[in-house]
């Protein structure tokens, strides 16, 4: 019964509110709007936006020694989130069934296990971050917390999935995903998309005044 | 740090906790739920196996015997490995038993000790000046190493002790469901302890060398028989928990590879083996973790701050580390003679490692 749910209503519930919540703040953001610059500008604010887009990825390096853990726990679980995502084999069976009607060449399992711990090494890096640095602590709210753990819990019904020899566990790892789809559009998660408008923004605004952000 | 603020970092802890003790426990009850229990056993017959008495007498051969096969790979010439029964019965007879008694037993110190000692008080209470005692990349290999020790550790006795202690509570497919769960979280989440004993090795490795005066230290018992134990920035207790922790967490991980990766050739002896060291170490290593844990949280007023928020009061330091508080104390006065006259924080570079709070 529990399983009938997660496969079928639940999972229906949970793409809607994704695929909704998603469009809707994005919608918002861009209706919002930006107050006219009447200033002559320096320089293309398109260029600007693209630039940043690109340099933001790059920590300055003024800044690199004390935050080089940062960016590379960062880099590790964010890379290797995507990676897992779309490359290992049971994801990929899963958007074939149930999404595309297609797949594609799963990377081997040597490397899905290895990618898997590259991972979760990295977010549990991340969140003993937001928990050890004294400002970083004190600017977490409530929300980044729920979005780690979430997040963490995502990665750990995984694991215990990975023999794929109990149906439960599947069902039990779809379950987690279906709760993290559902906050997602209400949490800081959305910054998977919202990155884009916010370098755009700054390198945009910051061009235009002659500043290389 | 407000009261509220402080409140709610330690929900978000404790939450954390219970979601990694309580994951592997999960599965089952997806299955409860979900329904999904084979429904009893009233369809099944009873089948005599009709080469049951062959290999009945193969395994009670008393060697094994080695005969011809085109298949090639380790032991594929061997029917049934004799010593596979040799490692399961002292599995199951040697180190489950007496590795529940050894982490009992230490449980049961511990409780008795708090009940006559109680928590240990800093001498003259907390002065409000705070001195640093952990860097941010020293909590942060501490608490990594802990995060992923324990994930191991409970999936391990689960592994371990589930049978006697999980079927009873769960049935059968509720324990398998929940084995299999902490087999795939142990075999995945294991080759990273090593990462993590090797960085908390050589983080940590400067202090805990042998010193003066920690063999005084030792035969006083820390000062928890009574009087004060001079110490530097690590006592002796520290020195040792370091390195019996870094020489089992290696002898953990070694064996741990061995195990995790079957295909490099090892044979079931060399597997059986790794297993019962493996076992023995992990044992010993979360029962002495026990006292760790301990003294680091209830047993020791002021000690939990030092890997929390970094700092610990000074008192704390004076009355349990004095010559590393005092060490602390002759490195900022040189630093702030070299601030005045070289124009400040600025120009050393370095911020002053006590602060008033």
């Amino acid at each position: 019964m529990f399983a009938q749910f997660v496969d079928g209503i639940f999972w229906d519930f949970a793409v809607i509110v994704f695929i909704v919540g998603v469009i809707w703040r994005l919608a918002s953001i861009l209706r919002a709007g930006i107050k006219a610059d009447l200033a002559t500008p320096r320089a293309s604010g398109f260029a600007g936006s693209v630039r940043t887009n690109i340099s933001r990825f790059f920590p300055h390096k003024e800044v690199t020694p004390r935050i080089r853990i940062l960016v590379i726990a960062g880099y590790m679980f964010h890379l290797g989130l995507f990676i897992l995502l779309v490359f290992a084999a049971p994801h990929i069976r899963f958007i074939e069934q149930h999404i595309l009607g297609f797949g594609w060449t799963p990377m081997p399992y040597w490397a899905f296990i290895l990618v898997a711990e590259i991972a979760f090494a990295g977010l549990l890096l991340l969140l003993l971050y937001r928990l050890t640095h004294p400002v970083t602590r004190l600017i977490s709210t409530a929300d980044d917390y729920i979005a780690t753990i979430l997040t963490f819990v995502v990665m750990l019904t995984g694991c215990m999935a990975l023999l794929e020899s109990f149906s439960g566990l599947r069902v039990f790892h779809l379950f987690t995903v279906e709760l993290f789809m559902i906050y997602f559009p209400f949490s800081s998660l959305m910054h998977a998309f919202t990155f884009v408008f916010s370098r755009s923004y700054t390198g945009s605004k910051l061009a235009r005044q002659g500043v290389d952000a | 740090m407000n009261i509220a603020r402080k409140r709610q970092m330690r929900n978000v802890g404790i939450l954390t906790l219970l979601l990694v003790l309580i994951a592997p426990l999960i599965p089952y009850a997806i299955s409860a739920v979900s329904g999904s229990s084979v429904q009893g056993n009233e369809y099944q017959t009873q089948v005599k196996h009709p080469g049951g008495d062959l290999w009945r007498e193969v395994r009670q051969r008393d060697t094994d015997v080695i005969g011809r096969t085109q298949v090639k790979g380790v032991d594929t010439g061997i029917l049934i490995n004799k010593s596979g029964e040799d490692w399961r019965q002292y599995r199951m007879e040697m180190l489950a038993p007496y590795g529940a008694y050894l982490m009992g037993a230490i449980l049961g110190l511990i409780v008795l000790f708090y009940l006559v000692r109680g928590t240990l008080r800093i001498p003259g209470g907390f002065s409000g000046k705070k001195i640093l005692r952990f860097t941010l990349n020293e909590r942060m290999v501490h608490w990594f190493t802990v995060v992923i020790f324990w994930l191991l550790g409970v999936t391990g006795l689960i592994l371990l002790y589930g049978r006697m202690v999980l079927i009873p509570l769960l049935g059968l497919e509720g324990f398998s469901i929940t084995a299999s769960a902490s087999k795939e979280v142990h075999n995945l989440i294991g080759p990273l302890f090593l990462v993590a004993m090797l960085a908390l090795i050589i983080t940590f490795i400067k202090d805990n060398f042998y010193a003066s005066g920690d063999l005084k230290w030792l035969f006083k018992a820390g000062g928890m028989l009574g009087g004060h134990v001079s110490a530097g920035r690590f006592n002796a207790g520290e020195k040792v928990w370091y390195w019996l922790a870094s020489f089992l967490g290696l002898a953990l991980c070694v064996t741990g590879l061995i195990l995790d990766f079957a295909i490099l050739g090892q044979s079931r002896e060399i597997m059986a083996l790794s297993h019962v060291i493996h076992t023995i170490a992990a044992i010993v290593m979360i029962a002495v973790s026990f006292g760790h844990i301990y003294l680091g949280t209830a047993g020791m007023e002021g000690s939990l701050s030092s890997m929390s928020t970094g700092y610990v009061d000074e008192n704390w330091a004076k009355a349990h580390h004095d010559r590393w508080y005092e060490e602390m104390q002759a490195t900022t006065t040189k630093d702030s003679k070299q601030e005045a006259v070289a124009g400040g924080v600025a120009a050393t570079g370095k911020a002053s490692p006590i602060s008033d709070n």
